[in-house]
């Protein structure tokens, strides 16, 4: 029913004026049709005079004052369901992948939910494996955590996103919700093209808000992808993955209404809500007794400024930083995590286990040790190292070859097959090389291997000469 | 005509006085019109002649004659001029037409500033929609306010004046797209500023239009070569990529585009130049430069310069766009060059801030990103379905003193595809292009490089990232040893070897011979400052013993071990002819 009338238009931004009937509540969806297209916006804000300010979902251009505007009395909604898997959506919960449109009795939820309770938590005190020996033996990832992946361009951070999908979407039958907020269409491209090729895509929904499109997409589009990750864990009692490529775009379009609602800004321009903005969208990823959602976020640090609000506040809530260098990548040694850089809240004793706890330190030991002596090396040369010192390089130098693994992403680039690493044999092998037990075996053969049986094999078939 | 509280009336102004019947002809037709009863008024006005009109709030009924003749007018630019015999359409068009009682909105101005007016009225006018005033200058609404509403001006706001009449044209901001704009210097309006007479246009494209959706892609693949070694070699850009060029003033960065523009004649690209903010001398130039060399005839200049209004500034690179955007939806490979997206982002802030819109970081309002965003965005290589075309982007941007890590070049790299970074301190030592070949980089354009080029290219930036290292390592001791020595002197010819004069690209076979020869380390010991002179000695004798191995390599893109033999063997041979003596030693 047609309640309103636009009053005023500034940019992304628009007033309506509602005739009759109550006010549409706040975050509820406002539709106007131009030229056969319905146009979506979002309330904002009561303003007085029986007017809401609201934010468009879709572009301004070609609205002018006087239009009737529609009241549907919901919030945005999202399709939720097994029928998200395979497809890929906007923020409206609208197919954009060229299928057949989502039918209208598949269930839908708003995007607004309010985050579990205090009672329903369940502490993130697990384990999430994913295969890849760096991540879990030295930033082991909590099922129903956050993750924060840091890292320039090219240093591979794509593919590390798509290793973790692939690996957790085989190994564990889990769920995997992707959502692309303001990053290029470009990308969005390859990733659909990827998934369909390597064959994960049955277990993945796509959710796009790309840097094309209005802010409100943008600010919105993350919810739209959170709230089909919380359906499989709230009624499917599923283990699901969300991706989040960029949280800092969220924030961003945040900053480029946040004005024109008539806020004042903050400091470097940002919302004065920020916090709570981003607050309430963490809250909401958090693991429950009936299942765990657990969220991998890029985070792009503007200005190269780690200061900047939006990366300080990112920051507060992640359980793991996952920090991807390029000096690293430089060395070929994919994926290029940063050993010492990276860190876990759950790498504690008492919740990996003292074994795990203790193979993880000597790995840094060793590696900040190597560090350290590369100094000395590099003015006195090796021989002049001591003999524990000498044996502490060579074993730093096999662990950091040791790091680098094969991903099943980038078998079509290097014709190396993948391998997923279990937890049990990461921790073994890492055991068996930091207390000498593969000293014999040459360095070469512990780059971009699986698990110590790979390394023996490999030195075998080095010295018969098949490689 | 709507009084204080909102209460719609009508003035009828005629010469003579209507009749009871006439009134309540017009009462009757207002009433079916608006659904209510509006009241009447009459006004004498001899200047009304036969006709009268009739204003009703914001819209007049215009029975003159000459706004009869105005109606007609606008019902003959209606007719589609791309038509081949226009004689038997305007005589359908003409016998067609028969006046109509259609309201037309106007407006009156109510404030005006340097780059932006108030106008009242024009209830209907829609965001984004073009309107003119009555000198003929036109505006463009960006603000929709309960009262009035804002739009800036694309001319001189003196020609202006409160109080002066306001007109819609129902139209949001388009561009005249076609053919015939190849080797024209336009506006942002489309205007043709080259004085070589009008445009006839194929069609019109508004200049904001959605960028094509993820599906609408595909992977890039093909190259969009520059003919500069340092690029084509280390830092390949595709066909639909969005490569920045960055550096501070005076580094080159007009100079790699202008190659770039110059390097693709013959090879069916459309080329689109669009000036934003530059001396007008500058860019008349550079028109000048590519008539020159042959290259106008596949270009089309964009040309919004300093003097114009920030309006005009703001819209150029839309428009630009747009006009790539023809050319890339019939299948066709565009080349876009924005000079420069820093001045674009100054002419946005002042509108926005004339605007009213609070400021943010570096006093640019929240959302410059989406400014650069949605325009860079629309630069795509298309899937097939939708006819293969591709626009690759070249945007520049202008850093102060080396500063990349500032608001908007952090903002522009997070959207492109890759960075040109330009230095001044290599530009000045001779070093050009002034390619930084550390804070370089390419995201997508590896896939696009052509075997040939890949694998002669090789290790490249290995080595030279190595010999860099070793410059700072050892730049303060003095003796070093031969092995050293060797490879200081490998990395300083390899820097050399990608000096290059500007205008004279290098074919893909060229930077394949160039590549091989002194990757293979047989320009070692040839002295820099002859390397210059080796270098085209070199090609030359190549391209004159193996014409064969020359053609293969472009027509192909394929480099096998033998052809590589084949190239080491030959520079081994020319270098003994040029060198005597270096065999002696």
């Amino acid at each position: 029913m047609e309640r309103g009338i636009i009053a005023q238009i500034s940019g992304p931004v628009v007033d309506v004026e509602i005739v009759t009937g109550d006010l549409p509540r706040l975050r509820e969806e406002l539709t106007v049709e131009k030229n056969g297209t319905l146009r979506v916006m979002e309330v904002a804000q009561h303003i007085g005079r029986n007017t809401v300010r609201c934010i468009m979902l879709s572009p301004s251009e070609g609205l002018s004052r006087g239009l009737a505007v529609d009241v549907p009395g919901r919030t945005i909604q999202v399709p939720v369901g097994e029928v998200t898997l395979g497809r890929m959506f906007n923020v409206l919960g609208d197919a954009i992948d060229g299928g057949d449109p989502i039918p209208p009795e598949v269930p839908r939820r708003s995007i607004y939910r309010k985050p579990p309770s205090f009672e329903e938590q369940s502490p993130a005190v697990e384990i999430l494996e994913t295969g890849i020996k760096v991540i879990d033996l030295l930033e082991p990832y909590p099922r129903g955590g956050k993750i924060g992946l840091f890292g320039g361009a090219g240093v591979g951070k794509t593919v590390l996103i798509q290793e973790l999908i692939h690996n957790v979407a085989m190994e564990h039958g889990g769920y995997s919700i992707f959502t692309g907020v303001g990053e290029r269409s470009r990308e969005g491209n390859d990733l659909w093209r990827e998934m369909a090729e390597s064959g994960v895509s049955g277990k993945t929904a796509l959710v796009f808000g790309q840097m094309n499109e209005s802010p409100g997409v943008r600010m919105r589009v993350a919810l739209a992808g959170l709230t089909m990750a919380e359906h499989f864990r709230d009624q499917e009692h599923k283990d699901v993955l969300l991706f989040i490529d960029n949280i800092f775009r969220f924030v961003q379009a945040g900053s480029e209404v946040s004005t024109l609602l008539g806020r004042m800004p903050s400091a470097v321009g940002y919302q004065p809500t920020l916090a709570n903005e981003m607050g309430e969208l963490q809250e909401r990823i958090t693991s429950t007794k009936n299942g765990s959602v657990t969220s991998v976020q890029a985070v792009y640090v503007p200005a190269d400024d780690l200061t900047d609000p939006a990366t300080a506040t990112t920051f507060a809530h992640l359980d793991a930083t996952t920090v991807l260098s390029r000096k690293i990548s430089e060395q070929g040694i994919y994926p290029a995590v940063d050993p010492l850089a990276s860190s876990s809240r759950i790498l504690e004793a008492d919740i990996v286990g003292k074994e795990h706890y203790r193979v993880a330190r000597r790995v840094q030991e060793i590696l900040e040790k190597y560090n350290e002596l590369q100094d000395i090396i590099a003015i006195l040369g090796m021989d002049e190292l001591s003999d524990e010192d000498k044996r502490t390089v060579a074993r730093a130098r096999r662990l950091q070859r040791f790091l680098a693994q094969p991903t099943h992403v980038a078998e079509k680039f290097t014709g190396i097959p993948g391998v997923y690493v279990p937890l049990k044999d990461t921790l073994e092998s890492f055991a068996a090389i930091i207390d000498g037990e593969l000293d014999q075996y040459p360095e070469a053969a512990f780059y971009n291997v699986g698990a110590w049986r790979d390394v023996v094999e490999k030195a075998r078939k080095m010295e018969a000469g098949e490689i | 005509m709507r009084n204080a509280r909102g209460h719609l009336t009508a003035e009828l102004r005629s010469a003579k006085e209507p009749t009871k019947e006439q009134l309540s002809r017009f009462a009757a037709f207002l009433e079916k019109k608006y659904r209510r009863k509006v009241p009447l008024e009459w006004k004498k006005d001899e200047s009304m002649g036969s006709g009268f009109k009739l204003q009703a709030g914001s819209d007049v009924y215009d029975w003159t004659l000459s706004g009869r003749a105005r109606q007609f007018q606008d019902h003959l630019r209606r007719i589609n001029t791309g038509a081949e015999d226009i004689l038997p359409l305007m005589r359908q068009v003409v016998e067609e037409w028969s006046p109509a009682a259609a309201p037309e909105e106007i407006g009156e101005v109510r404030t005006v500033d340097s780059e932006i007016a108030t106008v009242t009225g024009l209830d209907h006018a829609q965001y984004g929609e073009i309107l003119v005033f009555s000198s003929g200058i036109k505006g463009m609404v960006q603000d929709l306010r309960r009262d009035g509403l804002s739009c800036i001006l694309f001319g001189s706001s003196e020609e202006i004046s409160a109080g002066s009449i306001v007109r819609r044209t129902l139209k949001t901001a388009g561009m005249p797209v076609g053919s015939a704009y190849l080797g024209r210097v336009v506006d942002a309006l489309g205007v043709p500023m080259d004085g070589k007479g009008p445009i006839e246009p194929e069609t019109h494209r508004p200049i904001e239009a959605p960028a094509p959706g993820i599906l609408d892609r595909q992977p890039v693949n093909a190259p969009m070569e520059t003919g500069l070694l340092a690029i084509d070699a280390m830092f390949p850009i595709g066909r639909g990529q969005r490569e920045l060029i960055i550096g501070d003033r005076q580094t080159g960065k007009t100079a790699v585009a202008l190659d770039t523009i110059l390097n693709q004649k013959g090879k069916n690209v459309v080329c689109i130049y669009v000036a934003i903010g530059q001396k007008s001398s500058s860019v008349a130039q550079l028109v000048e430069n590519l008539s020159r060399r042959g290259a106008m005839d596949y270009t089309v200049v964009v040309s919004a310069p300093a003097g114009a209004s920030a309006a005009l500034q703001y819209i150029a690179p839309y428009a630009g766009c747009a006009l790539g955007e023809h050319f890339m939806y019939q299948g066709r490979d565009v080349l876009i060059v924005y000079d420069d997206l820093s001045k674009h982002a100054i002419a946005y802030r002042a509108l926005s801030l004339l605007l009213e819109r609070s400021p943010g970081r570096e006093a640019y309002p929240g959302d410059v990103f989406y400014l650069h965003s949605r325009l860079l965005e629309r630069s795509a290589h298309l899937c097939d379905e939708l006819g293969g075309g591709s626009m690759t982007a070249l945007p520049i941007v202008e850093t102060q003193a080396g500063d990349v890590s500032a608001y908007i070049p952090t903002n522009i790299i997070s959207i492109t595809d890759g960075q040109i970074f330009l230095e001044s301190d290599l530009f000045f030592s001779g070093q050009r292009p002034a390619v930084n070949v550390g804070l370089s980089v390419s995201r997508v354009g590896g896939d696009a490089q052509t075997k040939a080029v890949k694998s002669a290219a090789g290790a490249i930036r290995l080595d030279l990232a190595q010999y860099r290292e070793m410059e700072v390592f050892t730049q303060f001791s003095s003796d070093l040893d031969e092995a050293t020595k060797r490879q200081l002197r490998y990395g300083q010819g390899l820097m050399r070897l990608l000096r290059q004069p500007q205008y004279a690209p290098f074919s893909q076979h060229q930077q394949v011979v160039l590549l091989v020869a002194s990757l293979g380390h047989v320009m070692q010991d040839v002295p820099l400052e002859k390397l210059e002179d080796f270098r085209r000695g070199l090609l030359a004798a190549v391209e004159e013993e193996a014409p064969d191995l020359c053609s293969r390599i472009d027509m192909t893109g394929q480099l096998s071990k033998e052809d590589r033999e084949e190239i080491l063997a030959l520079a081994r041979r020319y270098l003994k002819k040029a060198f005597p003596e270096k065999e002696a030693r």
